[in-house]
Parts: C-alpha cells; structure tokens; sequence
C-alpha cells in the first residue's frame, strides 16, 4: 500500500508541476487554486505513503535509499507550503515542485535495493535524526533558492530595462517582493539551523550505543558534517548582527550550499552512512 | 424597442463644455427622473464623469425621430446652454452603434486613459441611480448586465489595466516590488513639489505609515505633511531624517545633487543594510544616480518613471485591440438575445393556435369518451398538453434560432408554414456578423 500511495502522490505532484506554471507565469487565479489544491492532496498521500512505510517496514526507521528520499521529498513539499501559508509565495511551487515530483519519483518506481546495513543504530531516535536533518538540507535549500531570486528581483528593478527593449525580463515579472523574498531567504535559515543541531546531536548520542564509539568522529561524512553547522552558524549571525542580505547574503549560502552537497555526497566515503545491498 | 445613446465626452468635446453639462451626485436622480419623464422614452440612464456626460436610452420606434429633437431639447433645457454651443460636440449613436459604444466605454476602451479602471465603477453608480429612479426596465437592464460582464471579461482576459501608466503609481508599484506590502513603510518628502505629494498620496492609499516632510520653507512643509497626519523635518536635519525613511521623494529646486553615493552608504550603515527607495521627480536631479549602483539602494528618476509609464501604456494600447474583438463578440451576443425578443410575439401566438386547437378537440372528444372520472380527465388533459408541448418544441427552437442569426427568410417561412404574424424589427438590429449569417444562410 504505501507504494500506491507514494505513486499516487508522484502523479499529483506532476499534475501540479505542471499547473504552477500558468499560474505563476500568467498568474491566473484558477490555475493557482488548482495547483495548491493538487500539491495538497499530493502531499496528504505522501504523508500516508511515509507513515504506512515507517510503521510497516522498519518501526519507524528509514533505513533504505528510497524512503529517504522519500522523506526528503515530504521535507520539500512542506517547506514549500510553511512558504505559501505564510508569505502566500506559490511562486517557489515552480521550483519547489518539479524537484519534489523528481525526489519522489524515484522511490515510486518500486521498493529500496539498497539500505542501511549499521544495525547498531537502528533504534527509534533514528526518524528523527534523518527527518531533522533532511529538514535542514530542505530550508537550506529554499534560502539559497531565496537568495538568488532576491539577485534576480534587485537586478531587474535596477536595470530599469522596459518590456519593450527586453522582453526576457518580462518572464521573470512573477517574482515576489525583494521584502518577501528576503524574510524567506532569513525565516527558512532560522528554521533549518535548530533542525541540524538536533539531527547531529541525536546522531552524535546513536552512535556511543554502537561499536563505532569515538570512531564516529573521524568519519568524513561527520566531519563535513560538523563543519557545515559551524559554516551555518556563521552565516545566521551574519545575516543576523553585520544585516547582511542581497548579493554577499546569496553567495555565502550558496557555499553553505554546496557544501551540504558535499556532506551529501560523504556517504561513499563513509562508514557510518553507507548504503548496501540488501 | 430602439436604443438612443446622445452624449459627449473627452474626444468631442473641450473641457468648458464639460464642465458645464456635468451632473453632480447630488442631482443624477432628479435629472434621471426629469429625463424619464420626457414624452416616448420607455427607459434611461445617465452617466456623468469629469470626461463624459451621456444619455442612454429606450425608445418607442415610432416617436425616434420626434424624440431626437426632445432629447436635444431636453439637454439645452436642463443645462440652460445655447443649442449652437452644445450641438456641434454632440454625438448620436443608435442601437448597434449604441450598443458597442457603451460595452467599450464600461470596458474602458473609450476612456483617456485606456483601461483604467474608475469607468466601470462610475457606470455602475449612473446605472443604480436609474433603478432607484425607476427608469430602468428589461431592455436596459439586459443591456447592462451584458456590458458589465464585457467589461470584467476584458479586464480578467487582457493585460488592459494591468500596468501601471502614471508616474505616481508606476512609483508605487516600484515600491511594492521593492518592499512587497507597505504597511508601514516611513515615506520621506524633501521638497513640496505636487507631483511629489501625488506621489505621497498614492503611497498612504498603498498603506504607507510615517509622512516626514522637509522643505526650505517650514510653512510649506507644514501644509503639506497635514493632509497626511505627518511631521515636519527641519532642513538641517534632511540626513538624518532620510536614514529612516524606507521611501524618499525628492523634488526640490536644488541646483546639485543632494544626496551622493557617500549618503547612501551612510544611509544603509546605520540601517544595517535594509533597502531604500528614491524616487527623484527634480530636474536637475536631485539625487547623484551613482547612488543607485548602491546594494540596497534603488534610484528612479523623473525620466525611468516616465518611460516606464509609455511602455506600460503601449502594453495596454496592444491589449485594447484584443480587447475591441471581445467586445464586437459581446456585443453579437447581445444581439443575439434581442433578436429572440422579436419572435416573442410569433411563439405566444404559435401556442395560442395549438393550445385552441387543443381545447377543440378535446371537446370534439369528450361525446365518444362519455363520462370520465377526474382521474381521467386529469390524465387526458396531461397526455394532450404533453403532446402539444412535444410538438411545439421544434418550430419553437428553429423561429429562436432563426432569430438569433438574424436570418428573416426563414423566419418568413416558418411563420407561413405555421400562419403566424410575421416577425417585425428584426433587420433593424443589425451586425456586420449578422449580415454575413444571412448572405452565408441565403447561399
């Protein structure tokens, strides 16, 4: 069942892919509402579709490639409607999305062929771990996604170029308020920060329970790790005591960025968190 | 039923004309009731703005061409104005001609500017003084409707109204992609241009809280900042003043920029980098535009203000010609209903002869059926009406659909075949769309 579900959510996610784009584009209402209400429904399937998954398989552990993903995936949607229900921005939907309708897809296409093999730390504290720090990588996301819309709006509004000499611009005439933009950019850091000190620190406390122990530290996923919650914490006092915003604020989180690809891409090198065959 | 529409507006017509054949709020009612009263007018409404004064309405065919001369009388009459002085700028218009006129003037294609979006609201008003007034029927009501859903339909279906083409509110809109709400957002005035304070006043309708006005003149800044509950900001004090304001407009006379680069950096110092605004209306300019090359500081000047404002206005005039095709489709549509008014007469008529029939032959039938009991009767009664109704049905749709499209020689055929009166009135409705449905139905 979960899998119906998750493929059901897919579906909805691609139908309201493709409805944000008239509705953001061309901002009509119609198609706006259809595209919320399809995200909606998507989403409450997704939920389903985790929640069925978590219990039935692995008592609330996601221990496969494919339900992290799904899990990230469920991160993004959300995200993306705390985004629309406070700053009613459906604009970031043609990010937001797309990307979710691609994170989920692969997980609907059928059960995980590769999990996690530590049995050690297959206890309870393990959702919330993941879920956290999925939830950090997720916000991160949105506020490097923020920035570099805030780029784009403060270019346009300076460049004073009209319709008629070029016309490119027009499409980007969709974009939310240097205002909105920037508290998105601010408000997602802000949520993303508590979420990846809890997920590190639970993962820090799971992993003494195993025959890891102090090894865990010298691993080079949790280094990086460690050393994008210290690039993180930098980059919210910045913005938060020297006001840093616009461009300067856009390129840090964009390396703030790339490095939470880079601890991403840590899990081939390390022994914590690789994924085998099952 | 013929439709008069006498009026003048902004294009035939100067400003002392206007003005003097403007009706007020006040007395719409009393001149609508006045105007209702006059001799073959069936129905009527007024509406009046500051770039037109125009009579709609219903007429009696016969009295036409008598009531023209009532309603220029009526006109010179009511605004003690010479015939000679007025009747060179009036227009008249009937029927097809008054029916697209008024559906582009609700849909604000006939306005000064295009697509703005008071008209409708204005016509609206004239139309529900005519209903308090009780000069409004069904002919005129239709017609109403049916130009008020042309008009949303051309202000939700075309970009007509979505730019902006003044400078004060291209500057507001600026602001709202800058700031997104301007709930209070402090607006600085340093200078007491007019422009400026327009601008002011667009701003504080946006929601824009503090007012701070500075001005050579303190008295001049005093009145200035009273309309909009704001404060005084003496002179020697414009800098510290412009750090707090999220929205500067500056319009003075000052021969050198007044604010430089070096000010903007002080400026986003001491606000941590929050954006700034100005809008700059002086020439020569008040404000040095290498400040706008600031992160965080956005500059418009009197010229990107108003080039934005022409290319928005050029948007809008493309826009109105997608908009005149909705019309004319509206305007058919209208037609189209009209036209069914005509056969009325033919289908009351039509069911009259079958339904008389009807009673004949059951009549003719009740001496055979001999003494039936009321549940009998009733049945008889339900299965003949059934059938005459069943019956009806086709020619009934083929003289509304005949109608529709204008097309009188089948109409004329119908009729015969039925020995119906013959329909009147319908070519006098028509279309340029309506004359090609007959020459295509004629072929």
């Amino acid at each position: 069942m979960p899998l119906l579900w998750l493929r059901v959510a897919a579906v909805l996610y691609a139908a309201a892919s493709i409805a944000v784009f008239p509705a953001v584009l061309h901002g009509i209402v119609r198609w706006r509402k259809i595209c919320v209400h399809l995200a909606g429904m998507a989403f409450f399937f997704h939920f389903i579709s985790v929640v069925e998954m978590l219990v039935q398989a692995h008592q609330w552990m996601p221990v496969g490639v494919r339900e992290v993903e799904s899990l990230l995936g469920l991160a993004v949607a959300g995200v993306f409607f705390l985004i629309w229900w406070f700053y009613d921005a459906v604009s970031l939907g043609i990010f937001a999305l797309p990307i979710t309708f691609l994170i989920v897809f692969v997980p609907a296409l059928g059960p995980n062929l590769y999990t996690f093999p530590s049995e050690g730390v297959r206890v309870g504290w393990l959702v919330v771990h993941i879920i956290a720090l999925l939830a950090a990588y997720v916000a991160l996301g949105f506020s490097l996604l923020a920035s570099m819309l805030y780029l784009l709006q403060e270019r346009r509004i300076k460049s004073k170029r009209k319709p008629a000499e070029d016309s490119w611009w027009l499409l980007f005439d969709w974009l939310p308020s240097l205002d909105t933009l920037e508290r998105i950019a601010h408000t997602t850091l802000e949520f993303g920060f508590p979420c990846m000190t809890v997920g590190l620190a639970i993962g820090a406390l799971l992993v003494q329970s195993t025959t890891l122990g102090a090894a865990y530290f010298l691993d080079p996923k949790v280094i990086a790790a460690f050393g994008l919650w210290f690039i993180y914490c930098f980059l919210i006092l910045a913005r938060r005591v020297a006001g840093l915003r616009g461009r300067r604020a856009a390129y840090l989180s964009g390396t703030v960025f790339l490095i939470m690809l880079a601890v991403l891409a840590a899990n081939i090198f390390s022994q914590v968190h690789r994924y085998g065959p099952r | 039923m013929t439709l008069v529409l006498i009026g003048v507006n902004h294009k035939t017509a100067p400003l002392e004309v206007r003005e003097r054949i403007a009706i007020s709020r006040e007395q719409l009612p009393l001149v609508t009731r006045a105007l209702a009263a006059v001799p073959g007018v069936v129905e009527c409404m007024i509406v009046s703005t500051c770039n037109r004064v125009e009579i709609l309405a219903a007429v009696e065919p016969s009295t036409t061409d008598s009531l023209d001369a009532e309603l220029h009388s009526f006109l010179h009459r009511h605004f003690h104005l010479d015939p000679a002085l007025l009747a060179p700028h009036l227009y008249e218009l009937r029927d097809h001609q008054a029916v697209t006129h008024l559906f582009r003037v609700a849909a604000s294609l006939d306005s000064m500017v295009v697509g703005e979006p008071q008209i409708l609201g204005q016509v609206k008003e004239a139309f529900a003084v005519a209903h308090a007034a009780g000069s409004i029927s069904s002919q005129l009501d239709h017609l109403l409707q049916s130009a008020f859903a042309a008009a949303k339909k051309v202000r939700t279906e075309t970009g007509i109204g979505s730019n902006s083409v003044s400078i004060a509110s291209v500057g507001v809109d600026l602001a709202r992609k800058i700031f997104g709400s301007l709930q209070g957002r402090t607006v600085f005035l340093v200078g007491a241009g007019k422009m400026s304070e327009l601008a002011a006043r667009h701003l504080v309708q946006q929601g824009a809280g503090t007012i701070m006005v500075a001005n050579r003149t303190l008295e001049r800044a005093r009145l200035m900042a009273e309309p909009f509950g704001g404060r005084v900001v003496p002179i020697d004090q414009l800098y510290e003043a412009a750090s707090q304001a999220d929205i500067v407009i500056t319009s003075t006379s000052a021969p050198h920029p007044i604010f430089g680069r070096e000010h903007g950096q002080a400026f986003l110092h001491r606000r941590r980098n929050r954006p700034m605004f100005f809008i700059d209306l002086a020439v020569p300019r008040d404000v040095d535009p290498a400040m706008g090359k600031l992160e965080g500081i956005f500059v418009y000047d009197i010229d990107d203000l108003q080039a934005v404002a022409a290319d928005h206005m050029a948007v809008r005039s493309r826009e109105a010609d997608a908009a005149e095709a909705l019309i004319a489709a509206e305007v058919e549509r209208f037609h189209q209903w009209q036209r069914t008014l005509n056969v009325a007469p033919a289908i009351v008529a039509l069911q009259q002869q079958a339904e008389q029939m009807r009673q004949t032959e059951l009549k003719r039938a009740q001496a055979k059926l001999g003494s039936l009991s009321d549940e009998q009767i009733a049945a008889v009664e339900a299965l003949t009406r059934g059938l005459v109704n069943k019956l009806l049905h086709p020619p009934m749709q083929a003289l509304k659909k005949a109608a529709r499209q204008n097309d009188g020689l089948r109409l004329d055929a119908l009729c015969e075949a039925w020995a119906l009166p013959a329909v009147s009135g319908l070519g006098e409705i028509e279309t340029e769309e309506g004359k090609q449905d007959v020459e295509v139905n004629h072929s």
